[in-house]
């Protein structure tokens, strides 16, 4: 049996070995100067053009890409091991997100340091995402909110770089290409310095394969086998963190690889992590030199992000892997919490309702500089007042789609953009933007819808049979997401110029609302309140578990569809208005379930309130606080809103 | 390099004294003439102005420099602190311009507040807030990149000058700014052709430091500073592989082997020199012929090369400047 599995996994990795000489020698020759094979193979022996442009450029490029693309697998394989997650990567983890914030803070603050400091930076950058994701996740890992927590960071560090690349729109021109992953090396140096790094982490994984073997069994047997289970996490992550923050500073932050690569390992039948650790390292080389090869084979002479390729390939995988897990793992439900003494709705709705009215009376009295009460003068009716009304019916239901999310997924984290519609909104609006470079932006929408329209299809389609189990649709979600980012980030690339526009779009902004946005998001809200307090009643009974719903004699299924789909329409409806805002959704309903309780109507009806208060609130601070210029306020959201859900994913235990 | 800017102050600010002097007789005559309704053509479709604009606001550098040009200082203008960073032009800004907001995003009610008569904008930025801008003045936006292949980027710049000039009612001073730019490419192609170069063949790219490698963006010929290249008697030798909206291709260092016996000119932000900081001692890169025989011109890193007639002049001068000193 041993022999048999040593010769299969011996076979595996000559055939693997075989396909990256193979695909190397195809990259070797391409490039933007058009050689023939037959000039390589004659001139390359003799110094000139073509030994230097081999020697400098076009090697040191397969390197760095077989070095990061082993690196990522390598990462993704242990960091799913350490989580047992097979969703885990340093891509889903919100690390690489995280690295690649600081790389950005660096150029843009320190643009003379390049080089050692981009590695600095990204370190401490992917150590801060990574100690986030472990303190947050809790000590269960338990993978769906070990893959949830990833995301939350994910999102946050997205919109911050995002936000810096939108106020320093000419400082950032660079970073487009790398913000999506590019192999494109000048000489060794990439090379040189990542090497002995990426070479040394591998060794080390090598080396604790054997305690990672037991760890695997379980912490507890682990450690009545007298493994110090403690340390080996430590050094786990450590060699995880360091792989990579080492590869998104040298080539940016490529997703998937670290997915894809260790599950097809685990696929071949390869056991034990010294095989696992060592063939994710090679197919993990293949899959990035290969997609780098298909990315210049599409266009020519052009670059084309090697991230945009793996993700191109990876989303439908990662989709595949999320469905499998979910069918694998056990339910995942969570205990929602909420005050189990409610406090009186009166007293509530009276405090949040104050607060509303000195919010408003704020926002629409100051600009920044002065104090003006004539909200009747028409620059103030015709700019301000539209503007903080649009806020607040936006969040209004921004906080509803959270609370009739979460009640079906029955997970406290399950948002519009846990769905991944939001995110896949986005890449629909960029996609529209990067087919038609001369539509204007108030047609963004339009591709907003069909993306948000495309999520959803993909949840109900693949659900459906499992009568959308909570943690099948949280992990699709998941992956979905993850796809619409890389998508989005692509198109952000290839949209160039547009970009400012396409930026302030996806971090959402209540910039610029008129009467008819007030109008239009009245409509929406009117057409959909009564459909969503309608379904807080079969959501109340799902609370209790789907064989008390169906006691009770509630069709589970037609309940978890009717909700999330009205859940889905009020989110698109928001996205359509004010672009593509998060976090309102995930922290209106906790603070509301603090308040009152888990019965769904109080909640729906505080959250709502909460969340306009809250919209409300990140557009006067966006709009004053380097006023004459404006934070979107979706950043602004994401920035008060980020650390309060921390704390309670903190609190969560 | 510090020499070589002031001799192009200098120059500048002796030409704008000669054109400030012919025009001050002209002013008079065209005061009377011009307070009739003047029509504009934009991207976003015919604009009529009772009178020529006064109070003008304007979200896009571009065409704050337009403004200039003709004379005329906006009463608000967007992004003014980076501003000076990428465009090197006089007459410069007077510190009573507002700044009202972010190109982006810019702030409604601060240009509200300013009553302006004329607001103007650029397509990718401005369309998604055309009817907020509207309500509060006739707003003009220009496409500053058109799809349309035919229309050459510098056509563009002259057609959006020539609109903004009949929009503030000054004519007359477009027509001299274009003029002397006119006289500016003749006299100069002139000096280039003394200099009796090697080549006239060029290459002009702009560069940021990208990931590991620098991102070249190289003008292609339909782009406006390639166009001024051609005015020059100088030829630009890259030919996309497509159509290139933005008027430039992206290339790394290996592309450049293609025009290696071209010139090879560019600007680079100071602060981020890739030529100083990353290419020194690269092996292809100093085997290039045009690094090898010394034919690589920087044109200074504040060179704006999406700029209008005044960018366009420092853009020649600086070319000629290079060329002809070196």
């Amino acid at each position: 049996m041993f022999r048999k599995n040593g010769t299969k996994s011996f076979a595996y990795l000559a055939g693997g070995f075989f396909l990256l000489v193979l695909l190397s020698l195809i990259h070797l020759t391409q490039g933007q100067a058009d050689y023939t094979i037959r000039e390589l193979l004659t001139e390359v022996w003799k110094p000139g053009r073509v030994q230097d442009i081999l020697l400098s450029f076009r090697m040191p490029r397969l390197v760095i890409g077989i070095l990061a693309g082993g690196a990522l697998a390598v990462a993704g394989a242990i960091l799913q091991t350490l989580t047992n997650n097979p969703l885990a990567s340093a891509g889903t983890l919100g690390i690489n997100a995280g690295a690649f914030f600081f790389v950005v803070v660096s150029t843009i603050f320190f643009p003379s340091f390049l080089g050692g400091m981009t590695f600095l930076t990204a370190l401490f950058g992917a150590v801060l995402s990574s100690v986030m994701v472990i303190v947050l996740a809790g000590k269960q890992m338990e993978p769906v909110r070990v893959a949830l927590t990833g995301m939350i960071i994910s999102l946050l560090f997205a919109s911050l770089t995002g936000s810096l690349q939108l106020l320093f729109e000419n400082e950032t021109n660079g970073l487009f290409l790398w913000g999506s992953g590019t192999l494109v090396q000048l000489n060794w140096d990439g090379v040189q310095f990542a090497a002995p790094v990426i070479i040394l982490a591998f060794i080390a994984a090598l080396v604790i394969a054997k305690s990672l073997d037991i760890y695997s069994l379980g912490e507890d047997i682990a450690t009545s086998l007298g493994q110090n289970v403690g340390s080996i996490k430590i050094v786990t992550w450590a060699i995880a963190i360091l792989l990579a923050a080492v590869t998104v500073s040298v080539v940016g932050p490529i997703g998937f690889i670290g997915l894809m690569a260790p599950h097809i390992v685990r696929m071949l039948g390869v056991k034990g992590h010294f095989w696992i650790i060592s063939h994710s390292f090679l197919w993990g080389s293949v899959m990035l030199v290969g997609a780098d090869v298909l990315g210049r084979f599409i266009q020519p002479g052009q670059e084309v992000p090697v991230g945009a390729m793996t993700a191109l390939i990876g989303g439908p995988w990662l989709l595949y892997l999320a469905w499998k897990t979910a069918k694998t793992h056990q339910r995942g439900d969570r205990q929602m919490g909420g005050a189990l003494k409610p406090k009186r709705l009166s007293v509530v709705l009276g405090i949040i309702g104050s607060l509303i009215i000195i919010v408003f009376v704020c926002a629409l009295s100051f600009n920044g500089s002065e104090w003006s009460f004539e909200w009747m003068k028409p620059v103030i009716l015709n700019f301000r007042v539209p503007r903080v009304i649009t806020a607040f019916i936006v969040g209004v239901m921004l906080a509803i789609t959270g609370v009739l999310l979460q009640g079906v997924l029955r997970n406290p984290l399950a948002d519009a953009s846990v769905l991944g519609v939001t995110s896949m909104a986005g890449a629909g609006a960029m996609l529209l933007l990067v087919l038609f470079p001369a539509i204007p932006v108030q047609y963004m929408p339009f591709g907003a819808i069909v993306g948000a329209a495309l999520a959803l299809g993909i949840i109900l389609f693949t659900s459906w049979k499992n009568n959308f189990q909570p943690m099948l649709v949280a992990l699709m979600g998941i992956a979905i997401s993850a796809f619409g980012s890389a998508a989005t980030q692509v198109f952000v690339v290839k949209a160039k110029l547009a970009v400012a526009a396409a930026l302030v779009w996806l971090s959402g902004s209540t910039y610029a609302k008129g009467w008819d946005d007030v109008q239009l998001a009245l409509i929406l809200f009117v057409l959909f309140i009564g459909p969503a307090i309608y379904v807080t009643r079969s959501l109340d009974a799902l609370t209790f578990g789907d064989d008390v719903a169906s006691g009770l004699g509630l069709s589970v299924r037609n309940a978890r569809i009717g909700a999330m789909v009205i859940g889905v329409a009020i989110s698109t409806a928001g996205v359509a208005l004010v672009g593509t805002i998060g976090f309102v959704g995930l922290v209106a309903p906790h603070i509301a379930r603090r308040l009152v309780g888990f019965r769904h109507l109080p909640l729906l009806v505080v959250s709502g309130l909460l969340g306009g208060l809250l919209l409300v609130s990140a557009d006067f601070i966006g709009r004053i606080i380097i006023a004459p210029k404006d934070i979107p306020s979706g950043l602004v959201v994401a920035l008060i809103g980020t650390p309060y859900l921390l704390y309670l994913l903190r609190k969560m235990k | 390099m510090k020499r070589l800017s002031i001799y192009v102050l200098m120059l500048a600010l002796l030409t704008i004294i000669l054109a400030a002097c012919s025009s001050d007789e002209e002013k008079t005559q065209d005061t009377e003439t011009k307070e009739e309704a003047v029509t504009i053509q934009g991207s976003n479709g015919e604009v009529t102005l009772d009178q020529p604009a006064k109070k003008v606001v304007v979200l896009e550098w571009t065409y704050a420099e337009n403004l200039l040009a003709l004379g005329i200082q906006p009463v608000g203008m967007a992004d003014i602190d980076s501003y000076g960073d990428y465009v090197n032009i006089e007459p410069q800004l007077e510190d009573t311009v507002v700044d009202v907001g972010g190109r982006q995003e810019p702030n409604l009610e601060a240009i509200a507040a300013l009553e302006p008569d004329l607001i103007i904008g650029v397509d990718f930025r401005h369309t998604a807030m055309l009817k907020d801008l509207e309500s509060i003045a006739p707003t003009v936006i220009f496409n500053p990149y058109p799809t349309d292949e035919s229309i050459d980027l510098y056509e563009e710049m002259e057609t959006t000058f020539n609109e903004m000039a009949i929009a503030v009612g000054k004519e007359a001073e477009a027509e001299e700014v274009l003029a002397d730019l006119e006289d500016t490419y003749e006299e100069k192609t002139a000096e280039i052709e003394a200099a009796d170069l090697k080549t006239k063949d060029t290459i002009l790219t702009l560069a940021y430091s990208g990931a590991a490698a620098p991102e070249i963006r190289v003008f292609t010929p339909n782009s406006m500073a390639s166009i001024i290249l051609d005015k020059l008697g100088l030829n630009n030798v890259h030919q996309p592989d497509q159509f290139e909206v933005f008027g430039s291709s992206t290339f790394n260092v290996e592309g450049l082997t293609k025009y290696e016996n071209a010139n090879y000119m560019f600007t680079v932000p100071d602060e981020d020199n890739i030529y100083e900081n990353q290419l020194k001692g690269n092996a292809v890169w100093e085997n290039l012929a045009f690094v090898k025989e010394d034919r690589t011109y920087d044109l200074g890193a504040a060179t704006w090369l999406y700029g209008g007639p005044l960018s366009a002049k420092t853009l020649v001068n600086q070319i000629t400047d290079v060329l002809v000193n070196k």
